[in-house]
């Protein structure tokens, strides 16, 4: 049973990872659907750069530069060219499902690496990830430059006339969004389960999306979003743990997603609306001109 | 915070030392094309500190344009710019707003999901990297006190009037430590009390040196009563400049429009003839909830019009929603030329020959990325003669747009522009005009002058006033008193969404009515 508190845990971090940087797009106005993508490229990359030179810090660098790229690319189509955001993302996906197969399958197998030590028995990514959630929740709310990012994503034209350069703020939160996936995937594939093989990933980058929704945008309802998702996801590798018979595995991955649903239905209320205003970011996937 | 530093030594260093009635901007030849119009042309005109500046013009003179070029938000083709002497350029609202310059815009620039407070800092060189809210609130309730502002700091601005977004906005650019304030048509959302407030709070910066640029369009009452100095507008160039003691309405308006304007109806004598609607003891709830109409219960005839007079915020803005079929009714009954329509769905109360001016010409009149006959297919895609088998008839729409741009002299460059092109008054004409056209047996006109400048309101309630010699009936909903006076057959004020009352317009008192939309029963006249 302590195992499998300790391998929630564990996966609960990957998704406050990943979620927290799709959180910070999305408050910025972006939306990336393509983090699996950038999951998969960070660790796939961050596994091969690892496994070829046994060190795990050039490993994690690996992930962080080229999450930080990809989420640059991203940019790149939906901020300057103004390309629709769930196309682009999709390509991001699409990408590096292809290549990192493609790239990784003469690694595929075990890291052979000892793993990474734990602290107090806990990994030492939750450590990170709690200080990164609450780091988060006090940028976005408490500091100039998390103004400026969520006004971006609410209505960039009156942030814009207020002087502040919205593409450079959206660049800046696609990029870190990037980075965070990148390192997302790397805690999975040196950590979490450090064996590469072909679609080792099994969509964890679209729970962490699924992930962003349910938390309403708010890094503190993300993480205990991700403590669940965690858990759920746990029991989907051991069904026979609870209710054995009743749900299968694939029930138990869905449970996320239904969740989210419920939760977008319910702020999609009129009820929700009027009592906490709107929640979702309102300039979310929109391009913006200026003119 | 070097870079802001500086930002502040360069604008102390710009505003030292200002004299009272000194020039502090003055732009030379400001010249602004777009395609197939000349926003501004040429455009010669200077600001003092300490005065208020109108500037005049039709719907579409370029007064929004030559704003936006001061502001940053456009840059010129022609034409230079020069604060207290020195020559500069605008290349983003940054570099205006570092310079000392302040904007309100026309159509509200705020956050609604944001606090009050947060967006008055958005933006802000010194907010910190870490928000002070604390020394921010006590800064801006300062200011707010000064001038005679009452916002409530901690509140999302969705939850505000919009006299309270536009304080909140005013305090915005006065906390920038703006010099220079444009305000763009900053009467056009207001209620007349909220109105007096602004005007005051303008005199009292105004005394504090501040240059300041009010654009008023259609109330010539108060450009006289509160600028030092008027320039005219007319298709983008200055047509007259002179100090306001001088000038008189009349003289105003004929130079804005290029044509004496008569401030007269034609009222046509029209004698009612059947029940159009009847309105029986309807209730309804605003989006908030809350009951916004409460037993509310009339009847319009054939060629009469009823006038809603009240200030905003009492249930007339639900009452034009709920005869929409916007809004569901709670209790109560419509009937339409007898048939009762209470639950019937909106296109087929269009169908029925009801037409519905909404008051919000840019979120529910228009879709601002669509071209103008797009618009104008809004109330006619569903007619026979524009549908054919499910394909739209383009052609013909592009003629019937063509034609209602003529008739209700619509500025634009052509109908197959963007509506969000249009300026604030040209558009509410396209509301308009599609509206109308149809020839509705029913109108429901929710503000229909808001944001027209005087001729465009003079031809606005002549056309309603032809309607109703053709025997359309008429609700018409104003906040302008002078307005439900001098078009409506019968005045019913409205209070807390409560009819007070229904009075005879040619027996009905402004005090009366006045007295009546501040609440007080007027059992002699109730009907
Ligand atoms: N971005 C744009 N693209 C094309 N045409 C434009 C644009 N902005 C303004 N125009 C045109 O320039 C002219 C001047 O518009 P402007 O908004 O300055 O008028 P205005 O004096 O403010 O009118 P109103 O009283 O109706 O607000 C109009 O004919 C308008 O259609
Ligand atoms: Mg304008």
């Amino acid at each position: 049973m302590g195992q499998f508190i300790a391998r929630s845990l564990e996966a609960a971090t990957i998704f406050t990872f990943a979620g927290l940087g799709e959180l910070i797009n999305q408050r910025s106005g972006i939306l990336n659907v393509g983090i699996e993508g950038i999951m998969l490229f960070g660790a796939t990359l961050g596994f091969i750069v690892t496994k070829t030179t046994e060190s795990y810090l050039l490993g994690f660098l690996a992930a962080l530069v080229v999450g930080a790229l990809l989420g640059l690319l991203h940019g790149f189509f939906s901020i300057t060219l103004g390309v629709d955001q769930v196309v682009s993302g999709m390509g991001v996906w699409i990408l590096g499902f292809g290549l990192t197969t493609y790239i990784g399958s003469p690694y595929t197998g075990p890291l052979g690496l000892e793993r990474i030590d734990t602290i107090f028995g806990v990994s030492p990514f939750f450590y990170m990830a709690v200080i990164l959630v609450l780091l988060t929740w006090f940028v976005l709310f408490k500091t100039n430059v998390g103004l400026k990012v969520r006004s971006v994503g609410e209505n960039p034209s009156v942030a814009e006339v207020s002087g502040i350069r919205v593409t450079r703020i959206r660049y800046a939160c696609t990029t870190i969004g990037g980075m965070l996936a990148g390192f997302a995937g790397a805690v999975y594939a040196l950590f979490y389960n450090p064996v590469w093989n072909y679609n080792f990933l099994m969509g964890w980058g679209f729970i962490a999306l699924a992930l962003v929704f349910f938390s309403m945008w708010n890094p503190l309802l993300l993480s205990g979003g991700a403590l669940l998702f965690g858990l759920l996801w746990q029991l989907s590798l051991n069904p026979e743990l609870f209710l054995p018979g009743i749900f299968s595995r694939y029930i138990w991955r869905m449970v996320p997603f239904a969740i989210t649903i419920v939760v977008l239905v319910l702020i999609s209320t009129k009820w929700f609306r009027l009592r906490w205003g709107a929640a979702k970011p309102e300039a979310l996937g929109q391009p913006y001109y200026k003119d | 915070m070097g870079m802001n530093e500086r930002v502040q030594l360069q604008q102390g260093d710009l505003w030292r030392d200002v004299r009272p009635g000194e020039v502090i901007l003055e732009a030379r030849g400001i010249t602004k094309r777009f395609p197939g119009v000349v926003a501004n042309d040429h455009i010669d005109f200077e600001i003092r500190a300490g005065e208020i500046h109108a500037i005049l013009g039709e719907n579409g003179a370029g007064k929004t344009t030559l704003m936006n070029i001061l502001f940053g938000l456009l840059q010129p083709d022609e034409g230079e710019i020069y604060l207290r002497g020195r020559r500069v350029q605008f290349r983003s609202p940054l570099d205006a707003i570092q310079m000392g310059i302040g904007m309100v815009h026309q159509h509200r620039k705020l956050i609604p999901a944001h606090t009050v407070i947060e967006n008055i800092l958005l933006g802000h060189p010194q907010a910190g990297s870490v928000l002070n809210l604390k020394q921010a609130e006590e800064k801006v309730a300062a200011l707010a006190e000064r001038y005679g502002f009452k916002v409530d700091l901690r509140a999302r601005v969705w939850q505000l009037s919009e006299g309270e977004k536009q304080a909140v906005e005013i305090l915005k650019a006065l906390y920038r430590g703006a010099r220079i304030l444009i305000l763009d048509e900053p009467t056009s959302a207001l209620t007349p009390p909220e109105t007096e407030r602004l005007l005051e709070a303008v005199q009292a910066m105004a005394q504090d040196e501040l240059g300041i640029v009010p654009f008023i369009t259609h109330k010539l009452p108060i450009v006289l009563a509160i600028s030092d100095r008027v320039t005219v507008l007319r298709q983008g160039r200055v047509v007259a400049r002179m100090a306001t003691r001088e000038a008189t309405e009349q003289l105003l308006a004929q130079k804005m429009v290029g044509r004496e304007v008569l401030f007269r109806l034609q009222k046509p004598d029209v004698t009612p003839g059947e029940p159009v609607i009847q309105v029986e003891n309807l209730a309804a709830r605003n989006d908030k909830g809350h009951l916004a109409l409460d037993g509310v219960s009339f009847t319009i005839r054939e060629g009469e019009i009823l006038g809603i007079a009240g200030v905003s915020g009492n249930g007339q803005h639900e009452l034009a929603e709920v005869l929409a079929g916007l809004r569901p009714v709670e209790q109560g009954r419509i009937l339409f030329a007898g048939q009762d329509i209470t639950h019937l769905p909106i296109l087929d109360r269009w169908r029925l020959g009801i037409g519905y001016i909404p008051a919000e010409r840019i979120d529910v009149g228009s879709i601002g990325d669509f071209s103008l006959i797009e618009n104008v297919l809004m109330n006619y895609y569903f007619d026979e003669g524009f549908v054919r088998q499910g394909i739209i008839d383009y052609d013909k729409a592009y003629r019937l747009t063509e034609r209602l741009i003529v008739e209700y002299n619509v500025a634009t460059p052509s109908p197959r522009v963007k509506a969000r092109y249009l300026s604030g008054g040209n558009l509410q004409k396209l509301i308009l005009a599609r509206v109308l056209s149809r020839k509705p047996r029913l109108i429901i006109a929710n503000l229909p002058t808001q944001a027209l400048d005087v001729g465009a309101t003079e031809f606005v309630r002549n056309k309603l006033l032809a309607a109703k010699a053709q025997g359309a009936a008429i609700l018409l909903i104003s906040e302008d008193l002078d307005e439900i006076m001098s078009l409506s057959d019968w005045i019913a004020p409205i209070y807390e969404g409560r009819l007070m009352g229904m009075l005879p317009a040619a027996e009905a008192k402004k005090e009366t009515v006045g007295a009546m939309m501040a609440g007080l029963q007027q059992e002699a006249y109730a009907s």
